[in-house]
């Protein structure tokens, strides 16, 4: 690709919602160009199989099939793609940045369909960041993608469908799940039956899950988290906890994995400036958008989970909404095929939001799981900060999460926040008593992904750098 | 409403240095911030202490800036990392060395320490540096501080002195009537005040204008690069010629990347955003520099805004025409002699005989 190539609207994330954007806004004649840091679409739900995997398994997953679809619509509509790019920086106007495994490249782009998904969420506990702990949509990645298990046996915990379609899948490619530790009761299953049979596809594939899990008789411990894991050298030791009654219990497995939710990327519209307001059954901070997914800035559309978090399918008709609010802004529909088309998309979506709703009743995080958290107990795993060195920066007088980015250097690190951020914001807030939103968010910067120093700069002269003005002597 | 002897406007490193003096000598001092103590330039600067970038007529003060931070833990705080390196700037063409020449020589007339070295001495002070330099020029006043970790020193130090820091405080408004100065917050707090300091940095210009004073400040946003944790690949802190770079490499392993290349951002909006020529051209002239620096990967790139005055010189005194008003800012390269400057000023208003005429606001006005 060359550089410096103009389109009329750059798609960042290849998922089921930006997939959808894309061919929508192709299909009126748009100069499109999709960009993943994955080397074919799918996102994390339908991740692809690495290309060098010739013969993966005899297993074709529905993701996988779901996958295909998605690549061979993205041909159909003469999409200009640039998959194995990492955007790590959009600037106004919009640029985009991006590398790939060779160097990095600019375009420019009239409008910006931000479908970057979600982070997986992990409340710490003591010893979380020890080897042969995962995240748990780390493992669904392991599972769709490359159809791996992690290990022999594998304890899951954490809350949410998640538990169910990971605990699934291991013993499908033979695995045995040792137990699953919920930290929802039963009851609340229970609850959600009902708005989950909203969503019928979805809740046919519980069942399934359920059925196979019970068939297995793999140990349920409800109501229960982990209190702590330690690793020792063959084996992981882990202190389960109930969450009512404070009873513990120790087991031992091969790998942890254990995920509390998801939390929506706002990297790019931080980055941009754009407005963000805070949602917790949403998963926390999310860009500001109108019911047509248009962000504060003009141009710029957020879709996806990364709008808020409702699920995959929401996930393909949200893609729809923003992309026909994209080309009503552009003149290129007129108001009356934008209202008839978006009201007939927004009735579906109102029986996925049940079914949203239902799944974040189910992934919100329990107070008990934030109060487990020790004053050693590390919250940034990239700079190790711990509980205490965040307590003590607000004993100072810090009052806001940049400000205790700043003094503790929490968030500083590679993943820039991403994974600490949400409990680091749950123990400011809990200890200045006052809300997550009082405290802000932190200030997007630039790379969104560390970026390759040598890919950046490229082969150069030295007389081919850019001239600057010399500092006044 | 509250009272006090003296308030200072903007929590920045020339309002935290003058109050902490102040508060030293036992006045009752408040300090007001926008936001919160050093969150603007002087939480996020690259925190260089060089000779090699100070402009040729503030080296005196530069260096008994440089002798401060050497010294924080005596009257600062011992939380805050500084650390003296060697300096080496340097020059990679024909030109750049008669450029290297020209102002090293006029920095060691204002009293800088700085000598002309040979490409051999250079590579032997360090050898991770580009083999084809020309020269170097060599200055043993240098090194760096964690600016990041500015805030809480001072937070703690003016705490430990009794300093009243006022977060959050945007100064919509300023009265003097009856020998005293009230000042009006955007969300209605009232400060009574005998003496007044403006300190505001980047908004200087908007804090005049409620004295009706009209001084042109430019803002400068300046891009910084930071990458992640490398093993050592450098000993020194390396400036160029042009003084358009400042590396240096932090005792966790990361390497800043500065220079005051500019990106984008406006002191009004309070909004930011880079430029990627810009960025890509200063870490051209990093990795020209330190060429182990292309096995790394960037972390982070944030940027600040420099106040500057239409002769990049402070302004640093009495206002005219006021009672006990003062201010201070605009300072090139003002992180390093900013505690000076504070100092400075505090001495002025004790009323001690101190001389800032190269520095008054007259010859704005």
């Amino acid at each position: 690709m060359n550089y410096k190539i103009k389109y009329d609207v750059i798609v960042i994330g290849a998922g089921p919602s930006g997939v959808s954007a894309a061919i929508n806004c192709a299909q009126k004649g748009l100069q499109v160009l999709i960009v993943d840091i994955s080397h074919n679409t799918g996102g994390q739900i339908y991740r692809a199989p690495p290309k060098s995997y010739k013969h993966i398994s005899e297993k074709k997953l529905q993701e996988n099939k779901t996958q295909e679809y998605l690549s061979r619509e993205i041909k159909k509509n003469n999409i200009f793609t640039a998959y194995n790019h990492t955007v790590w920086q959009v600037s106004p106007g919009f640029k985009v940045d991006a590398f790939n495994d060779i160097s990095t490249i600019q375009w420019h782009a009239k409008n910006i369909i931000v479908a970057t998904g979600t982070y997986e969420k992990i409340i710490p506990f003591d010893g979380w960041t020890n080897p042969g702990i995962i995240g748990l949509a780390a493992c669904t990645v392991m599972l769709k993608s490359h159809h791996f298990i992690p290990s022999q046996k594998i304890i899951l915990a954490g809350n949410g469908p998640l538990l169910l379609l990971v605990a699934y899948y291991i013993i499908e490619f033979g695995g045995e799940v040792e137990a699953i530790i919920d930290t929802s009761s039963k009851f609340d299953w229970i609850k959600s039956t009902v708005s989950l049979i909203s969503n019928p596809k979805n809740f046919k594939d519980g069942i399934k899950w359920l059925t196979k899990i019970l068939f297995n008789k793999v140990p349920i411990y409800s109501n229960s988290m982990i209190a702590k894991a330690t690793q020792h050298n063959e084996y992981i030791k882990v202190k389960i906890q109930n969450i009512n009654t404070g009873k513990q219990e120790s087991l031992v497995t091969g790998t942890l994995a254990v995920g509390h939710g998801l939390i929506p990327s706002t990297d790019i519209t931080r980055l941009l400036g754009a407005k963000h307001i805070y949602n917790e059954s949403k998963g926390g901070w999310i860009a500001e958008i109108d019911d047509y997914l248009r962000s504060s800035l003009d141009g710029l559309y957020v879709t996806g989970d990364g709008a808020g978090i409702s699920g995959a399918i929401a996930a393909k008709d949200k893609g729809l909404i923003a992309s026909l609010a994209l080309l009503y802004d552009e003149k290129i529909i007129k108001e009356k095929e934008f209202k008839i088309k978006t009201k007939k998309i927004f009735k579906r979506l109102y029986k996925y939001e049940l079914f949203a709703k239902a799944i974040a009743k189910l992934n919100s995080t329990p107070p008990q799981l934030l109060n487990n958290i020790k004053d050693e107990t590390i919250l940034c795993r990239c700079e190790d900060i711990t509980k205490k060195d965040i307590l003590e920066a607000i004993d100072n007088g810090a009052k806001d999460l940049n400000q205790l980015k700043s003094w503790t250097r929490f968030g500083m690190g590679p993943c820039q926040g991403r994974t600490c951020q949400y409990s680091v914001a749950k123990v400011v807030a809990e200890e200045l008593k006052c809300n997550v939103e009082d405290i802000g968010y932190l200030t997007g910067r630039s790379p969104i992904r560390p970026v390759p120093l040598d890919r950046a700069i490229g082969e150069f002269d030295y007389n081919e750098i850019t001239k600057i003005e010399a500092a006044p002597l | 409403m509250s009272k006090t002897d003296i308030a200072i406007i903007g929590g920045g490193i020339n309002g935290a240095s003058t109050a902490l003096e102040l508060a030293k000598n036992g006045l009752k001092v408040t300090l007001l911030d926008k936001h919160s103590i050093c969150k603007g330039a002087s939480g996020v600067n690259a925190g260089t202490l060089t000779m090699h970038m100070t402009r040729a007529q503030l080296i005196p003060y530069a260096k008994k800036g440089w002798e401060l931070w050497m010294s924080t833990n005596k009257w600062l705080s011992k939380d805050i990392d500084v650390e003296k390196r060697n300096g080496l700037c340097l020059a990679f063409t024909e030109d750049e060395e008669k450029l290297l020449n020209e102002r090293s020589k006029i920095r060691k007339e204002y009293g800088a320490d700085i000598e002309i070295i040979s490409k051999k001495e250079a590579l032997r002070i360090d050898p991770n540096i580009n083999k084809n330099i020309k020269c170097a020029a060599f200055c043993a006043m240098d090194g760096y501080v964690s600016a990041n970790q500015t805030g809480y020193a001072y937070s703690k130090a003016l705490k430990e002195h009794k300093v009243k820091i006022l977060n959050n405080f945007e100064v919509t408004e300023i009265e003097f009537s009856e020998n005293n100065y009230t000042i009006l917050s955007k969300t209605g707090e009232k400060l009574i005040s005998k003496k007044l300091i403006l300190a505001t940095g980047v908004h200087l210009n908007k804090a005049l204008e409620l004295l009706n004073i009209k001084v042109n400040i430019k803002c400068l946003p300046q891009q910084l690069i930071v990458s992640e944790r490398m093993p050592k690949v450098m000993d020194t802190v390396i400036t160029v010629a042009n003084g358009k770079l400042s590396l240096k490499q932090f005792k966790n392993g990361t390497v800043l990347i500065g220079g005051g290349w500019p990106g984008i951002g406006s002191a009004e909006e309070n909004f930011t955003a880079t430029k990627s020529e810009n960025l890509i051209g200063n870490m051209r002239l990093a990795c020209h520099a330190i060429p182990k620096l292309k096995r790394s990967r960037v972390a982070r790139v944030w940027l600040g805004l420099e106040a500057e005055t239409d002769d990049a010189m402070p302004i640093i005194g009495e206002l005219p025409d006021f009672n006990n008003a003062y201010i201070i800012g605009s300072i090139h390269s003002g992180y390093t002699s900013g505690p000076y400057m504070g100092k400075l000023l505090a001495k002025k208003i004790l009323g001690e005989d101190v001389d800032l005429s190269l520095f008054d606001i007259k010859r704005f006005l």
